[in-house]
């Protein structure tokens, strides 16, 4: 990015490669050299020139997206969504179809590695054998509790078998965790459901047929829950309804592209959420005339206005159409329940759903079924990691197999578990990709990546019915990786014994089949009856679900207890950072495109240009023009952003849908590792975060506070977007 | 009237001339026809043809499902490969060190379309062609050879000598340019 080159000279060059390629191409001779490259061994059912395609799900964030892909000799060559899924109904996010890019993925491991000094990223390669010879001793010669696994958020076939193998062995079962969990404050959401409703699992809102839908920082068209899922249901809210055009407000201090589609948008103080729905909720109780109790009595609407930044007016007519609307729904969000309160506003935002009565109706609020495969085990608590870390230090853990998440970049660098990663004698990790955590570890098992990949999925994320999604692999393995099932069952087998026994599979793929059998003659989108009809129709068909949607109404009148035993003051946000010396909200999100930061190692990806601001390959902070002016700071200038927990660098990108009181950066960027288009490039926010936590013992990820700095050195961000005169002429004095 | 005229003229030639410019670098830098190279193996088709009497479809077994005949996967070569002597031949010796060390043989295509031009095998091999029709006698030859320049004159040469209501389908833009 050193070497600039202006727009002029851009063009002359261009003018002038055009003239030498049309002078060279027309006095070339008229021939070319193509060459063939035939297979050494051909794939099954592959013709030369014929496309094969395979229903798979897709492993880029956790929702369970099916997918077909098709293949050509081999090669996949095109990611689209399975149109009979009940979660992508035929449609991907920019993920799914970047994932071809993590198949052929340069920077892949292409084999299992010792690294014999942590950090130092030399890899002496291992055959397979002797690493599973590494697993099977760490299982056999470690005590049960010195062992810890820590698997991503997938509720898939591999999170069963740990937990099969951990239960059989005496092991506490696996840590799960995720960024896109923590950024979604999922545990907070399930936690609520599970005091409110009894229901440990997320809730599903219905928002296809709502007629109004209040989403309180819900950005559930670029990585809530399941965006594929939620955007699908965005577009039928819209115009799915012959007549009606359902109507979405947004609550959120920062606008999404979700904020951006909704009809009205309000940029609220952060940490009010709770009191804006309790607001809402005294009025719309009021209007339809039911008595208030508990939550939502006494409230003081007008405070709730003075703290919140939505106008009493506004709260009034917003009450009167939720309260007039036949159906009508309240989304708790990221942005609501990522706060120190953030469990109350959990429940003031779905007290409103069970003030209006929507519970487990047509454009309201349900509970997933359970699938006959099992529970969906749910992500840990920011407590469980934290008791994880201080058992690292203490040296507790003797044993840590990592697969499915990278907590070195994802979880705050205040929780301490990197350092604590240096008290563990052996980290195992299983990432495909050289990523932060796998450089911390002694051995890395690349497992294969999720298009050559065997398994299910559990979709626990959104779903209209029970969905059960099948993976299979696409094309023949790239490189010399290993399923990770395949390795824990060959070392449980090599250890023989009860735990053999108990663990009884030969590999994966029967391991998946065992599990399977419960689905022989049950009724759903299709009936298989007997066990090789499943199989084949499983794979062809992308999985099992029911051919029917399946809503679960929630207990109201629980429900109702509970929010009628629930104090109405509730305790406000608190903030790590005086304010006085770190005066603005930080707001992280994940970014659309690069997710939970997984995405950065993708080109693809790092070329789409983010919704909101069309910023590419780089972090940016987002700062509203009042507050740039007040700073002195205007478009891609490089400042310091320093929260009490740490310190980053990030280029401006002057925004006006953000409160000047707040500030935000995108997840993703900043890696250190993972490969050579993601190292060395933006910032992770991550790091300033200071652990704070709500009443469920989760992070809230949207209490710190920081300061902006100035350095005076400027980097101009790639970006889609003209650079002069979008937001008006006093915007454009900034740029001049 | 006259000056509108006289710069009206100009104009037309260097249009003209841009047209033809631009025609001619379409038509030469296409590059439709395949350079001759050598081929990474000195394969004999007519040892394998005519001595051992190898039918065409065993190696290029897609000509009769698909567009492209494929080429043979080494997999394929050493099924009988494996049980033969290199001796001194370097033409095996060569064909051992691949499948040695598993690497793909970069053959070069003599018959080749180019990429405006839809063509498959499976409608030509399915009417009941023979390979030889197109390809010459390549039992006769060591190392395959081009025929002719496979334009689409030489491919209409044939498809009018079918019936009628055949050729206007055969004859038919749309049918190679698609």
């Amino acid at each position: 990015m050193s070497q600039q080159i202006s727009r002029r000279e851009f063009l002359k060059l261009l003018g002038a490669g055009a003239v030498t390629t049309a002078a060279l191409s027309g006095c070339a001779s008229a021939t070319r050299l193509v060459k063939r490259e035939p297979y050494t061994s051909m794939p099954e059912y592959t013709l030369p020139g014929t496309s094969t395609y395979y229903a798979t799900t897709c492993r880029e964030c956790p929702a369970g997206c099916g997918l077909v892909v098709r293949t050509v000799e081999g090669r996949a060559i095109k990611v689209e969504g399975n149109p009979a899924h009940p979660v992508s109904q035929g449609h991907t996010c920019a993920r799914g179809q970047a994932s071809v890019q993590t198949l052929y993925n340069p920077d892949r491991l292409q084999n299992a590695v010792r690294q014999a000094q942590r950090g130092s990223g030399k890899f002496d390669p291992m055959p397979w054998d002797e690493a599973i010879q590494v697993v099977q001793d760490a299982l056999a010669n470690n005590d049960p509790d010195s062992i810890a696994f820590l698997l991503g958020l997938e509720s898939d076939h591999l999170a069963d078998l740990v937990n099969e193998i951990t239960a059989a062995m005496g092991a506490r079962a696996p840590y799960r965790f995720g960024a896109l969990g923590m950024l979604d404050a999922r545990n907070t959401l399930v936690m609520a459901n599970v005091l409110l409703f009894g229901h440990p699992g997320l809730p599903v809102f219905d928002i296809a047929h709502a007629e109004v839908t209040f989403s309180f920082g819900a950005n559930f068209t670029e990585t809530w829950l399941s965006p594929v899922f939620y955007t699908g249901a965005y577009g039928n809210m819209r115009k799915g309804t012959p007549g009606q055009r359902g109507y979405l407000v947004q609550f959120e201090p920062r606008m999404s592209q979700t904020g951006a589609n909704a009809d009205e948008w309000y940029p609220i103080k952060p940490g009010t959420e709770a009191l804006v729905a309790q607001a809402l909720g005294a009025l719309v109780a009021e209007e339809i005339g039911i008595p208030t109790e508990g939550l939502f009595a006494d409230v003081d609407v007008a405070a709730a206005a003075r703290e919140s930044g939505v106008s009493e007016e506004d709260l009034h007519r917003l009450a009167m159409m939720f309260a007039q609307s036949q159906r009508r729904v309240a989304i708790p969000g990221a942005g609501a329940l990522g706060h120190t309160n953030g469990l109350d506003a959990a429940k003031a935002i779905m007290g409103l759903n069970i003030l209006v009565e929507n519970l487990g109706k047509s454009g309201g609020v349900s509970l997933m079924p359970e699938s006959a495969l099992g529970n969906t085990q749910m992500p840990s608590t920011l407590n469980d990691l934290t008791s994880l870390v201080e058992k690292m230090n203490s040296g507790k853990i003797k044993v840590l197999f990592i697969h499915g998440c990278n907590p070195v970049f994802e979880l705050p660098a205040a929780s301490g578990f990197a350092d604590a990663l240096q008290n563990v004698p052996l980290v195992v990790a299983f990432s495909s990709f050289p990523d932060e955590t796998a450089l911390q570890a002694d051995f890395i098992l690349p497992d294969h990546t999720g298009l050559e990949a065997w398994g299910y999925q559990k979709v626990s994320t959104a779903s209209d019915r029970i969905t059960l999604s099948s993976l299979q692999p696409v094309v023949v393995p790239v490189q010399d990786t290993r399923a990770t099932a395949d390795v824990l069952l060959a070392a449980v087998q090599a250890i023989g014994g009860d735990l053999a026994k108990q663990v009884p599979y030969e590999n994966e793929v029967a391991f998946i089949k065992a599990k399977l059998e419960v689905l022989v003659g049950e009724d759903g989108y299709y009936a298989a009856s007997d066990a090789n009809t499943l199989w084949a129709r499983w794979l062809q068909v992308g999985g099992w679900w029911d051919s029917d949607a399946l809503l679960i109404a929630p207990d109201l009148t629980h429900a109702v207890e509970v929010l009628q035993k629930q104090p109405s003051a509730l305790p406000a946000a608190a903030f790590s950072g005086d304010e006085a010396e770190y005066p603005l909200h930080l707001l992280v999100y994940p970014s659309p495109n690069l997710g939970d930061g997984r995405g950065a190692n993708n080109p693809w990806l790092q070329e789409t240009p983010d919704p909101m601001t069309t910023v590419m390959w780089n972090s940016w902070i987002e700062i509203s023009p009042d507050l740039a002016l007040e700073l002195g700071v205007c478009d891609d200038d490089i400042v310091r952003v320093t929260s009490p927990a740490g310190s980053v660098e990030a280029v401006v990108y002057v925004y006006p849908a953000i409160r000047p009181d707040t500030v935000a950066i995108p997840v993703g960027q900043g890696h250190t590792a993972l490969g050579r288009y993601a190292r060395n490039r933006g910032c992770n926010p991550l790091q300033l975060l200071d652990i704070q936590k709500d009443a469920s013992g989760n992070l809230a990820f949207a209490a710190t506070r920081v300061k902006i700095e100035p350095t005076g050195r400027k980097h101009q961000l790639a970006r889609m977007e003209d650079r002069v005169g979008v937001y008006g002429d006093r915007y454009g004095e900034l740029y001049r | 009237m006259p000056l509108k005229t006289r710069l009206r003229l100009p104009a037309l030639v260097l249009i003209a001339l841009f047209v033809v410019v631009v025609a001619a670098a379409a038509v030469l830098g296409s590059k439709s026809a395949q350079a001759q190279a050598e081929q990474p193996i000195a394969f004999n088709h007519s040892v394998h043809v005519e001595e051992l009497g190898v039918p065409c479809l065993y190696c290029h077994s897609n000509a009769q499902r698909g567009q492209s005949a494929g080429l043979p996967t080494l997999e394929k070569c050493q099924g009988c490969h494996s049980q033969i002597d290199p001796g001194d031949s370097q033409a095996l010796q060569d064909l051992a060190r691949y499948a040695e060390e598993n690497k793909p043989i970069q053959w070069v295509p003599v018959a080749l379309q180019p990429d405006f031009v839809y063509f498959s095998h499976r409608p030509h091999v399915n009417a009941g062609l023979n390979c030889e029709s197109c390809h010459g006698d390549v039992g006769q030859m060591t190392v395959a050879e081009p025929q002719g320049d496979m334009n689409m004159g030489w491919c209409l040469s044939c498809h009018k000598k079918l019936a009628p209501e055949r050729f206007v389908k055969l004859s038919d833009c749309a049918t190679c340019h698609k």
